[in-house]
C-alpha cells in the first residue's frame, strides 16, 4: 500500500478538551464560523453519559475522496507522496459541490473569500517534518499523526458508531473506542 | 510557493481531456496546476518565550511566532517535558486575545455606573481624576485607608505584584485578603506537615495507585492527564472520587459518587478500615508522625465503614476494597482536588485524606504523596510589591494578615494596611468603617463575575465614591466601575511565571508592543506616581519611570537561579527550565516543618487555631433550597476569562444548567428548557441539557462570563458562607463555593 | 434547515422547465400535425435557459470561473451538467434565433437528448451520499417530473388545439407521478436510516414541502374540472416546483449534521 497519512482518534485517551479545535484556529484563524477541526461528543446510545465522550473530527484525507471527484474545477488533488487531500483554494470557485458531497462535513464555506477550505493536514508542516497543529497540540497523545501503509491494526476500527459509514470514499481516520469506569453511585 | 505537481497517469489523461474541452477558455490558463503552501519555516518568524498567567495548575510555557509585530500563532514550549509543545483550549485562544475587537483600546470614563456612556479620556485626564480623589480621602480622613484594593490571580505574573506594590507606595490602604480558591486545604496541609508541598506531578506515572478525589485535570490541567493515563498504562488503578460524573471520572477504572461534601468521613471510613486490617506503615506512623495513638483512637471509638458507607452513599465493600488496594499499593497516591475543600467541612476533610495517605506510608516517596499544591519555586524578590509607604504615613494600628502569596517577611512598623476578607467582599464594603471604603482599585480580577452573593456586591459597589477598574474587557465589574485602564495582555509585556503545580520556570517576554493605550500595571503604577507627585510632592513612592524588562529581571535571586541550575535569567529565552530536584517526592526526608517535626495526625496548632486538634470528621453544612448547586469551572475558561472571546465562542456558545434525567420529569422540564434556577440569593435564567452526570439532588452550572450580550453570572446563587479554615495560612478563611443550594423551575 | 440555494432553486427548474417545453415540443413534433409557433416556443426555451444559467451564477462564489467549471469531465457529475446545459442553451438559442433556416426535426431531437443529459447530470450532481436520501435515483425523478410537468404545462400555451387533449393527458399523468413520489418518498425515508429519517420528518415539517403538495393536487383538481389546461395553470404549477425545489435543497439532511450520533 502506498503511504497514506491518517488521523488516529483515540477515544479512549481523548478528554474532549477541543484543544486540538483552538490549536487549528491558532495556527490558521479561520473566519468566523468556519470550523476545519470540531469535537464531536457520543451520543448516550453510543457512550451512555452526556459529553463524556468524543470524536475529535476534521478532513479525513479518503482513499477515494468525494470532494475531489465532485469539484468541477479540479481544485482538489490527492499528493502522492502521502495522501494527503489539499484543496487549492485559487483554483476554487466556490459551487459549493464538495461541501454538499463530503459526508463527513470536511470541506466549509468561506464567506469571505466566497471559496471552499478544509482542513490541509498541515501538509506544509509535513513537509518540514512537523506534526499538524491538532496533532502536536494534544495533551494526552489522543490525536496522532499515523501512516496506514505502516498500520499493525490491532484495536483500531475505520467506522464505530457515531461516524458515517460510507466504503465509497474510504476514510483514512482510524479510531479506538472510548472505555467506561465502573460506576459506584448512590 | 511550491509547485509540486502530483500527477499519476489518470490525472493526467483527465487533464488532457479537460484541456481539450477547455481549450477556447483563456482563464483556464490563468490558474496554476497546484497552488500549494510552501513548507513550514521557522525563519520567517520571529520568536518569543511567553507564559500563560493564569490561576491555572499547568502554568503552560508559550512559544509565539511573530511576524511583522504581528502574533501568527503560538505553541507549547518543545523544551518543557510537562507542557509537551502543547497548550489547552484557553491557551491557544490566546493568538486571538490582543487582537480582539471587544478590548479595551483606552482609558475611558463611565457617565453613570452601568450606564454603558463610557468616553474615551487620555492617560493624563484618567490619572488627574483618580490622583485628586485619593489626596482628597487623605486630607478628609487623615490616612488612605479609606481606598481599597482587590486584586486575586487575573495575572499571576510576578511583576503584577506591582498593583500591591503601588498601594504600599501611596500609604496604607485596604486590602482584600484571603482566596476563595484553596485556603481550607492549604491550612489543613499546614496544619498536618507544615507546609503546602506537592510532588512533582510528572512522578505520577510512577504510581501504582492514584485516587483523583475532588479534582478534574482533565478540564482544569490536561497536561497532568497523560501522567495519569501513563501510570494507568502501567497497571496503576485509577479512582476518581467526584459528585459529579468528571471527564476525568470517565477516564479511570472506578468512579465513586460520593454525596457532595462527605469526603472526610469517606477517608475516615477508608482510614478505619486500613486500622482494622493491619495495613497501617508502622516504620512511618512510629517514626516520622506525632499524635497516630490517638487518631487511632478516635477512629476505633467514632468510625466504622458502615458508618462510612451510610454517610457517604458509597457500599461498605467497596470503601473496604478501595481502601485495601490503597494500602497495598506502593507507591499510592491522593490527589486532593481544590473543589472538595470549599466547603464548610472542607479543611477537615483534606485532613483526613492527609491522614490517610500518611497513615500508609505514602508520604516522601516518589509516585506517592497527598498531592495538593507547592509553593517552593516561588522564591522570588517580589521587587515590584515592596514599595515603602510616603514618609508620615498613617494606617491600621495592629497586624495585617497576608496572603498565601506574600512572601515578605513582616516588619515592626507602627502602622499597617487594614485588611478585610476577600471572600466577603460586598459584605466588607458594606460594613467596613472608620473609615469607610470610599474608593476601590480593581486589577486582576473580575469581582462581579467571582465574588459571592452578586446582587448584594452591586449595592456595595454603589456605596462606592469611585471605583478604577484595570481590565482588558468590559466585564460586569468594569460596567460598575467609574474609571476603566486598558492593561497588556501576556504578549505586551516582560515577566516570569511559575505553577504552583509543576517546577517549570518560564520567562516571558514582550513579543509585540502594546495595543492601543493598553499599559501594564507597574507601568500604570509608574505613571501613577508621576500624577501624584506632580499634584502633591512626596505622595507617591513608587518609582515614575520604569522599564518592565529591568523590573522582571530584579525578581531573580541566587536561591531561584541554583534552584532552577541557571546563571542568569536570560538563559530562560532559550526555553523553560525545570528545578533541579533531588527527587521528585515532597517530604523526601521526612522532616516535617510542623511544631514536632513529624507528620501531626494531632495539631494542637490546628486546635489553637479552634478547630480539632485531630482529622475527626466535620457535618457539612445543612441544605438552605431542595436541590445542592455546584458552579465549577469550564474547560473553556477560567473563572470569567477566555469564555467571551470569539474564538471560544465557536465551540462554546451558550451557559446551560446540568440537571438529572429523573429530578428534572419531577418537574416537568425536558431537555433544552429554558428554566429559573434560584435561591435566597438570586436567580439565574438558563438553558436546560438533562444527563446523568450530575446526581438527582444536584444542579451544576459552570462558572462563566460570556461577554455582551449575555447576562449569566452564577454569583447569583452563591452566598459568602466561609469555610471552616484559611486564616492561617492565607489571611481569611475559604469559602464554600460548593455548599450551595437552590430550586429549579420552568419558565 | 440547510441553505437555501435560491440561485441553483431557479436554475433547475427554469432549465427544467425549458427541457421539458423541449420535450414535449419534440413529442408534438414526432407526432406530426402543426406543432405551434415554434419560433415564440423556442424563444421562452432559450430566455428560461439563459435567466437559468445566469441565476445560477449567483450561487458561484467566483462567477467569473463559471467557464472553468467544465474542466472536471473525468469524474465530476456538476461538469457534465454544466456542458450539457451549455450545448442545450446553444442549440435553443440557435432555434430561436432561427440561425438554421429549416426547423428541422433533428434539430429537437439534439435539444431533447441535450436536455435529458442536463437532466440525468443534474440527478447525479445533487444525489451525493452525504444526502442518503437522495442518495439514489430519487433526483432524477423529481426533476424529470418537473420538467414534464412544466413542459405540459407551458407546452400547452404553444400547442395547437388538437393537441391540447395530449398536453392535458401529459401534465395530468406527471402531476399524479409527481404527487406519489413526493408522498412516497419521505414516508420510505421515515422508516429507513437517522439520516433519512430525519430527512422525513424535515420535508413534513416543512411549509415547502405541503406547498408544493398542494400545488400539485389543485392543479389535478382544476384539470378534473376543467378538463383542459386553463392559461394560469402553469403559472401556478411552477409556484409549487419552486417551492418543491427550495424544501428539496432546505430540507434534507446531511450526513454531517448527525456526527457523534447513531446512523
Amino acid at each position: 500500500m502506498q503511504k497514506q497519512y491518517a488521523f488516529l482518534v483515540d477515544s479512549e485517551r481523548c478528554i474532549g478538551c477541543f484543544t486540538c479545535a483552538m490549536a487549528c484556529r491558532n495556527y490558521y484563524h479561520q473566519e468566523e464560523g468556519i470550523i476545519w477541526r470540531q469535537v464531536y461528543p457520543l451520543a448516550e446510545e453510543i457512550y451512555p453519559h452526556r459529553e463524556r465522550a468524543f470524536f475529535s473530527l476534521a478532513c479525513n484525507h479518503c482513499a477515494n475522496p468525494a470532494c475531489l471527484n465532485v469539484c468541477p474545477v479540479n481544485a482538489y488533488t490527492k499528493r502522492e507522496k502521502d495522501g494527503v487531500v489539499v484543496h487549492h483554494q485559487d483554483k476554487c470557485i466556490g459551487c459549493g459541490n464538495c461541501i454538499r458531497s463530503c459526508p463527513y462535513g470536511a470541506p466549509k464555506y468561506n464567506p469571505v473569500a466566497k471559496r471552499a477550505e478544509k482542513c490541509s493536514m498541515c501538509h506544509e508542516r509535513l513537509d518540514a517534518d512537523l506534526k499538524p497543529a491538532c496533532v502536536q497540540a494534544c495533551p494526552t497523545d489522543a490525536l496522532q499523526l499515523i501512516d496506514l501503509a505502516e498500520l499493525h491494526q490491532t484495536n483500531e476500527v475505520q467506522y464505530p458508531a457515531g461516524f458515517p459509514k460510507m466504503e465509497s470514499v474510504n476514510p483514512s481516520t482510524r479510531f479506538i473506542l472510548p472505555q467506561m469506569p465502573k460506576m459506584v453511585r448512590r | 510557493m511550491t509547485m509540486k505537481q502530483t500527477y499519476n497517469r489518470r490525472q493526467f489523461l483527465k487533464g488532457l481531456a479537460a484541456v481539450g474541452a477547455t481549450a477556447l477558455l483563456p482563464c483556464r490558463f490563468l490558474v496554476p496546476m497546484n497552488a500549494e503552501a510552501a513548507a513550514f519555516n521557522e525563519a520567517e518568524f520571529t520568536i518569543f518565550r511567553n507564559a500563560c498567567p493564569r490561576n491555572c495548575y499547568d502554568t503552560c510555557s508559550i512559544k509565539t511566532y511573530v511576524k511583522d509585530g504581528v502574533i501568527q500563532f503560538i505553541e507549547g514550549a518543545p523544551e518543557s517535558t510537562y507542557t509537551d509543545g502543547g497548550l489547552c483550549v484557553k491557551g491557544y485562544s490566546y493568538t486571538r486575545r490582543p487582537y480582539s475587537p471587544d478590548r479595551i483600546k483606552y482609558p475611558m470614563m463611565q457617565d453613570g455606573r452601568r450606564s454603558g456612556k463610557w468616553r474615551r479620556v487620555s492617560w493624563d485626564e484618567a490619572l488627574d481624576r483618580i490622583a485628586k480623589k485619593i489626596l482628597e480621602l487623605k486630607e478628609k480622613d487623615g490616612n488612605l485607608l479609606g481606598m481599597g484594593m482587590t486584586k486575586y490571580s487575573g495575572n499571576f505574573g510576578i511583576t503584577n505584584y506591582g498593583v500591591e506594590g503601588m498601594m504600599s507606595s501611596l500609604g496604607y490602604t485596604t486590602r482584600f485578603v484571603g482566596t476563595p480558591c484553596w485556603p481550607a486545604g492549604i491550612d489543613a496541609q499546614n496544619y498536618d506537615m507544615g507546609n503546602m508541598w506537592c510532588n512533582d506531578p510528572e512522578d505520577m506515572a510512577k504510581a501504582k495507585y492514584i485516587i483523583v478525589w475532588g479534582a478534574n485535570p482533565a478540564w482544569c490541567s490536561v497536561h497532568s492527564m497523560k501522567y495519569i493515563m501513563e501510570a494507568k498504562r502501567r497497571g496503576a488503578k485509577i479512582v476518581v472520587i467526584d459528585p459529579v460524573f468528571t471527564q476525568t471520572a470517565a477516564k479511570g477504572d472506578v468512579y465513586w459518587q460520593p454525596k457532595t461534601s462527605t469526603d472526610g468521613a469517606l477517608a475516615l471510613g477508608m482510614a478505619k478500615h486500613i486500622l482494622d486490617s493491619g495495613l497501617v506503615n508502622q516504620d512511618f506512623v512510629n517514626n516520622y508522625s506525632y499524635g497516630f495513638e490517638d487518631f487511632a483512637n478516635y477512629l476505633n471509638a467514632n468510625v466504622t465503614v458502615e458508618w462510612a458507607a451510610e454517610q457517604t452513599g458509597i457500599p461498605a465493600k467497596d470503601i473496604k476494597e478501595v481502601a485495601e488496594e490503597f494500602a497495598t499499593a506502593d507507591p499510592a497516591t491522593i490527589w486532593i482536588g481544590y473543589g472538595m475543600q470549599r466547603h464548610t467541612n472542607g479543611g477537615a476533610s483534606v485532613r483526613s485524606i492527609d491522614a490517610l495517605v500518611a497513615m500508609t506510608g505514602n508520604i516522601g516517596k516518589e509516585g506517592g504523596g497527598a498531592r495538593y499544591g507547592q509553593l517552593q519555586t516561588w522564591g522570588f524578590n517580589y521587587h515590584a510589591l515592596i514599595q515603602k509607604q510616603p514618609e508620615g504615613s498613617k494606617g491600621f494600628v495592629g497586624n495585617a494578615a497576608k496572603g498565601e502569596f506574600d512572601f515578605t517577611n513582616g516588619t515592626e512598623a507602627q502602622y499597617s494596611d487594614r485588611t478585610v476578607n476577600i471572600n466577603k467582599t460586598a459584605q466588607v464594603i458594606l460594613d467596613t468603617k472608620d473609615p469607610a471604603i470610599k474608593m476601590l482599585w480593581v486589577s486582576c480580577k473580575n469581582p462581579f463575575a467571582q465574588d459571592f452573593d452578586r446582587p448584594k456586591l452591586e449595592k456595595a459597589f454603589d456605596t462606592l465614591e469611585m471605583v478604577v477598574t484595570v481590565d482588558q474587557f468590559f466585564n460586569e465589574t468594569v460596567a460598575n466601575s467609574d474609571i476603566v485602564l486598558p492593561v497588556t495582555t501576556l504578549f505586551e509585556e516582560w515577566t516570569v511565571n511559575v505553577s504552583y503545580w509543576h517546577y517549570w520556570l518560564s520567562i516571558n517576554e514582550q513579543a509585540i508592543k502594546p495595543m492601543h493605550e493598553a499599559k501594564s500595571n507597574i507601568e500604570i503604577a509608574a505613571a501613577l506616581s508621576q500624577k501624584m507627585n506632580a499634584l502633591s510632592p512626596g505622595s507617591c513612592t513608587f518609582p515614575q519611570d520604569i522599564d518592565t524588562k529591568e523590573w522582571m529581571a530584579k525578581e531573580f535571586n541566587k536561591d531561584i537561579y541554583s534552584y532552577f541550575g541557571i546563571a542568569d535569567w536570560t538563559e530562560l529565552r532559550n526555553g523553560p527550565v525545570k528545578a533541579k530536584l533531588k527527587t521528585s517526592a515532597a517530604w523526601p526526608d521526612h522532616k516535617f516543618d510542623t511544631p514536632s517535626g513529624k507528620y501531626e495526625f494531632k495539631s494542637e496548632l490546628c486546635e489553637k487555631n479552634g478547630h480539632n486538634a485531630l482529622p475527626a470528621f466535620k457535618e457539612r453544612r445543612k441544605h438552605y433550597a431542595a436541590f445542592r448547586l455546584l458552579t465549577p469551572h469550564t474547560k473553556f475558561g477560567i473563572h470569567s476569562q477566555f469564555i467571551n472571546l470569539d474564538w471560544m465562542q465557536e465551540y462554546d456558545k451558550e451557559p446551560f444548567v446540568y440537571m438529572h434525567p429523573n429530578a428534572a420529569a419531577k418537574k416537568g422540564i425536558a431537555d433544552q428548557d429554558m428554566v429559573r434556577v434560584f435561591n435566597k440569593v438570586g436567580e439565574q435564567r438558563v438553558r436546560v441539557k438533562l444527563t446523568d452526570n450530575v446526581s438527582e439532588d444536584c444542579l451544576l452550572m459552570y462558572e462563566a462570563w460570556f461577554g455582551k450580550g449575555n447576562t449569566f453570572n452564577v454569583q447569583n446563587l452563591v452566598d459568602d458562607e466561609s469555610a471552616d479554615m484559611g486564616a492561617f495560612k492565607a489571611g481569611a478563611p475559604g469559602v464554600a463555593i460548593h455548599d450551595q443550594f437552590a430550586d429549579i423551575e420552568r419558565i | 434547515m440547510q441553505s437555501l440555494e435560491l440561485p441553483l432553486v431557479l436554475f433547475t427548474v427554469f432549465s427544467q422547465a425549458a427541457i421539458g417545453l423541449t420535450l414535449m415540443r419534440a413529442i408534438r413534433v414526432s407526432a406530426g400535425g402543426p406543432s405551434g409557433d415554434a419560433q415564440r416556443e423556442w424563444r421562452v426555451i432559450a430566455g428560461l435557459m439563459v435567466v437559468g444559467m445566469i441565476g445560477s451564477l449567483f450561487h458561484l462564489g467566483h462567477p467569473l470561473g463559471a467557464p472553468r467549471a467544465v474542466t472536471h469531465l473525468g469524474s465530476a457529475w456538476l461538469s457534465r451538467e454544466v456542458l450539457f446545459a451549455g450545448l442545450f442553451t446553444g442549440v435553443a438559442v440557435i432555434a430561436a434565433l432561427a440561425l438554421i433556416k429549416e426547423n428541422t426535426t433533428a434539430l429537437v431531437w439534439i435539444a431533447a437528448i441535450l436536455g435529458l443529459g442536463v437532466i440525468t447530470s443534474a440527478g447525479m450532481t445533487y444525489a451525493p451520499p452525504a444526502l442518503p436520501a437522495i442518495n439514489n435515483a430519487l433526483p432524477t425523478m423529481f426533476f424529470l417530473t418537473s420538467a414534464v410537468i412544466l413542459g405540459a404545462g407551458f407546452g400547452s400555451w404553444f400547442a395547437g388545439k388538437e393537441r391540447q387533449p395530449l398536453m392535458t393527458r401529459i401534465f395530468t399523468t406527471a402531476l399524479v407521478v409527481g404527487l406519489v413520489l413526493n408522498l412516497i418518498a419521505p414516508c420510505v425515508w421515515i422508516s429507513g436510516g437517522t439520516v433519512m429519517h430525519m430527512t422525513g420528518k424535515a420535508w413534513f415539517a416543512s411549509g415547502f414541502y405541503w406547498t408544493h403538495l398542494a400545488v400539485l393536487i389543485a392543479c389535478l383538481a382544476v384539470l378534473w374540472k376543467n378538463k383542459t389546461i386553463p392559461t394560469w395553470l402553469p403559472v401556478l404549477a411552477l409556484l409549487g416546483e419552486l417551492a418543491g425545489r427550495a424544501g428539496f435543497f432546505a430540507d434534507t439532511i446531511h450526513t454531517a449534521t448527525n456526527i457523534g450520533g447513531l446512523y
